[in-house]
């Protein structure tokens, strides 16, 4: 015999929601709760600078999404990663453990020696996954990390870690390694700088929100650049820094007993002396662009071309 | 000349390392203190041409002097229309000349409001001038919005291969343009609809006299022409009958705007100020289409009117008074009822297109209206729904809103009045029959 059906119908509406008309505003409104909070997507976002942001007068790292990198980035990416073995190198060659931070708190040249390796390891790790993942972040701690790892104390002469090349001997030799190295130091922030920047303008080309005519020749234009100012520098900062000398041997024609003094004198030879004739060299400077020097340049260049 | 964010920091850290290499008597940080010095001295000294801008300045911020590099740049600029309507496009063509005999690479931006889109080509681009050359930069602007606007001024930039340096320069050279309300066409909706004529009244104001429709039949009297004489019907009652005609009326048609501050509550490109400016754009071409007489008025913060006219020219004068229309002030309707009460004929239909917000006098002004027999319809796009829309409203809030707007509209359809709620993804057509219930 067969079971008899019950009469319930209850189980066909379980976990069913049965409405007899269209679901109304009102309704709707009643169930919504009685909270007063405003739902967080009714306040509209706004982007308020930090305190560091609002001093330069943007974000410190650019927060703009890249596009995989074009050939030009790919090429700096390569020359950061050269340029980063070398300024490694070169800094672990031109700061000794001796006089630093380290050798001060912990009074021993080997932990001195192993806390410089370390930090030019990171300086140069960072370095790397910065150029790679064009992250200013790092970049930024590298750059810091460099700097922080030439602090050293009671360094009036230059003194190398290790002298690979027999340059000890030769003091123009040496300080002309400095110059090399605080290039190098320089070219790194600008080319880690300059991957950041064609990033930004690769992307934006592609993105359509700029065009560039004729891009070849304004990239050529950075990659002389690129050659040409290291080379400049050297041979100012070399010039500046030979103040020393150069002054001495101005003053010779003057008076040749009082050029050998200064030549003599542990003022003009020390730190001081290279500091004085910066200064020197550098209110010059000051003077010629009060005077507007560049515009002056540039108003030659302009009537020459005439 | 001015320095950019990167050369500042270079600057302030070259600075703060020669101090220091002063104190440790490092002289290692004095060299790099003093390479970093020699590396912005050159990029400022010889830094004559651009590269891509790093810094964080914007040209409108600067008022300084550009110097001697830019003093040979100039720009002119060509555009293909100075009046298109919404969601037209407008053509600009930009022409650089370096008078010069150097080469210059150029950050070149023309400025473009806010409001447009930039459809094709690129109103920012980086290029090489050579001496004494001249380029073409073209590019085209989509125009979402009614206004009045301005184009320029192109801002220059030059700046050294590091992004060290740069000079700017922003050229004067404006170009305006009107962009006005986008018109529906409301003459095929009418055509379709049940009733042909939605506003019956507004054209034929059934009273006999010269016209093209038939109107009735009466007895002839002295004077009248032979030529209206129905000489069937002369034969039927065998009494001299003529044809009298209706009188083709040019009738008054009266746009109210709203513009107060209020109305443009909600997104730019959605609300009520806009839809309100289409709505009354589409239904100016519309009557005007008709040989109506139409006049506008736009309240805000003052009463803006256009004298009742036709034809095309009063259609060209009406899209000109709504493209400037700006959200300003808080004007009541009633201010607005006292005023041209005395100046409109009795019985024209009165279209007044607002949100209906923050006016206290709304009710007694359509009153006004209705008490001396005006044919009054309000469309009143919600502000509402462009907020929730929008999600700047909560669902509580919204309800509340909409039942106060909901008693508001329900009384004001007791007086008489046509009113639609007009929601944000209606036709206009299909809101002014909601309106005049078809």
């Amino acid at each position: 015999m067969a079971e008899k059906t019950s009469g319930d119908t209850a189980h066909l509406y379980d976990g069913k929601t049965v409405r007899s008309s269209a679901p109304s505003r009102k309704a709707l409104a009643g169930s919504s709760g009685i909270g007063t909070e405003i739902p967080k997507d009714a306040i509209p976002e706004l982007q308020i600078p930090t305190f560091v942001e609002s001093l330069l007068g943007g974000p410190l790292v650019p927060k703009m999404k890249f596009l995989p990198p074009d050939k030009m980035v790919q090429n700096l990416q390569l020359a950061v990663y050269g340029l980063l073995m070398a300024l490694a190198f070169l800094t672990l060659i031109v700061s000794p453990g001796a006089g630093t931070i380290w050798y001060m708190i912990f009074g021993s040249i080997g932990i001195a020696t192993a806390m410089q390796v370390v930090i030019i390891s990171i300086a140069t790790v960072c370095g790397f996954v910065g150029t790679f993942r064009r992250d200013g972040r790092f970049l930024l701690v590298s750059n810091l990390l460099f700097i922080l790892a030439i602090l050293r104390f009671a360094s009036s002469k230059v003194a190398l870690a290790f002298d690979p090349f027999g340059l000890a001997d030769r003091p123009f030799l040496l300080s002309s390694l400095v110059v090399v190295y605080a290039v190098f130091l320089i070219m790194f922030i600008e080319l880690g700088n300059g991957v950041l920047r064609y990033s930004m303008l690769d992307t934006s080309i592609r993105t359509n929100e700029v065009y560039v005519m004729n891009p070849g020749k304004i990239v050529g234009k950075y990659h002389r650049a690129l050659v040409i100012n290291p080379v400049v520098s050297v041979v100012l900062a070399t010039l500046v820094l030979s103040a020393n000398k150069i002054l001495p041997f101005i003053v010779g024609l003057l008076n040749s007993e009082t050029a050998l003094r200064m030549e003599e004198s542990v003022e003009l030879t020390s730190v001081y002396g290279v500091a004085l004739g910066t200064l020197f060299v550098f209110i010059v400077t000051g003077a010629l662009f009060m005077l507007n020097l560049p515009g002056a340049v540039q108003k030659w260049r302009e009537a020459r071309s005439e | 000349m001015m320095w950019s964010r990167k050369s500042a920091m270079l600057g302030s850290l070259a600075v703060a390392m020669y101090l220091l290499g002063l104190t440790l008597r490092n002289s290692q940080l004095v060299t790099i203190a003093v390479v970093i010095f020699v590396v912005l001295t050159w990029a400022a000294l010889f830094g004559g041409h651009a590269d891509v801008a790093s810094s964080g300045r914007r040209s409108e911020e600067f008022t300084g002097e550009e110097g001697v590099a830019l003093g040979n740049v100039s720009a002119m600029r060509k555009m293909s229309s100075a009046r298109l309507f919404e969601d037209g496009e407008l053509s600009v063509t930009l022409r650089m000349q370096n008078h010069s005999g150097l080469a210059k690479i150029l950050e070149v931006r023309d400025r473009v409001p806010e409001v447009m889109r930039i459809k094709s080509g690129s109103n920012y681009i980086l290029m090489e001038l050579g001496p004494r050359r001249e380029t073409f930069i073209e590019y085209t602007v989509e125009c979402p919005l009614r206004g009045f606007y301005s184009l320029g001024p192109v801002a220059v930039r030059i700046q050294d291969a590091f992004g060290l340096f740069h000079r700017e320069k922003e050229l004067h050279v404006y170009n305006d343009f009107l962009v006005f309300p986008k018109m529906e066409d409301l003459k095929e909706t009418f055509v379709k609809s049940r009733v042909p004529k939605i506003f019956t009244g507004a054209v034929n104001i059934r009273q006999p006299g010269p016209g093209s429709e038939f109107y009735s039949l009466r007895e002839y009297f002295e004077g009248d022409s032979f030529r209206a004489i129905n000489w069937a019907a002369y034969a039927r009652s065998g009494k001299l009958m003529v044809n009298e005609r209706e009188r083709d009326a040019v009738s008054d048609i009266i746009l109210i705007v709203d513009s107060r501050a209020v109305a443009e509550t909600g997104p730019v490109s959605r609300n009520a100020l806009v839809y309100s400016t289409r709505a009354a754009a589409s239904l100016a071409k519309y009557f005007l289409g008709r040989r109506d007489s139409v006049g506008v008025i736009v309240y805000g913060d003052e009463v803006v009117s256009v004298d009742r006219d036709t034809g095309k020219k009063q259609l060209y004068v009406i899209l000109t008074k709504l493209a400037g229309a700006v959200a300003k002030g808080n004007t009541p309707l009633q201010v607005v009822v006292n005023r041209i009460l005395p100046h409109i004929n009795k019985g024209s239909p009165i279209i007044v297109l607002s949100n209906l917000e923050d006016d206290p006098t709304i009710v007694n002004a359509l009153r006004d209206f209705r008490a001396r027999n005006f044919d009054v319809t309000v469309l009143s796009p919600s502000s509402l729904e462009f907020e929730f829309d929008a999600k700047r409203l909560d669902r509580t809030g919204y309800e509340v809103m909409k039942t106060e707007r909901d008693v508001l509209i329900g009384e004001l359809r007791g007086l008489g009045v046509n009113i639609m709620d007009w929601e944000p993804d209606m036709l206009l057509s299909t809101a002014l029959a909601g309106a005049r219930g078809f």
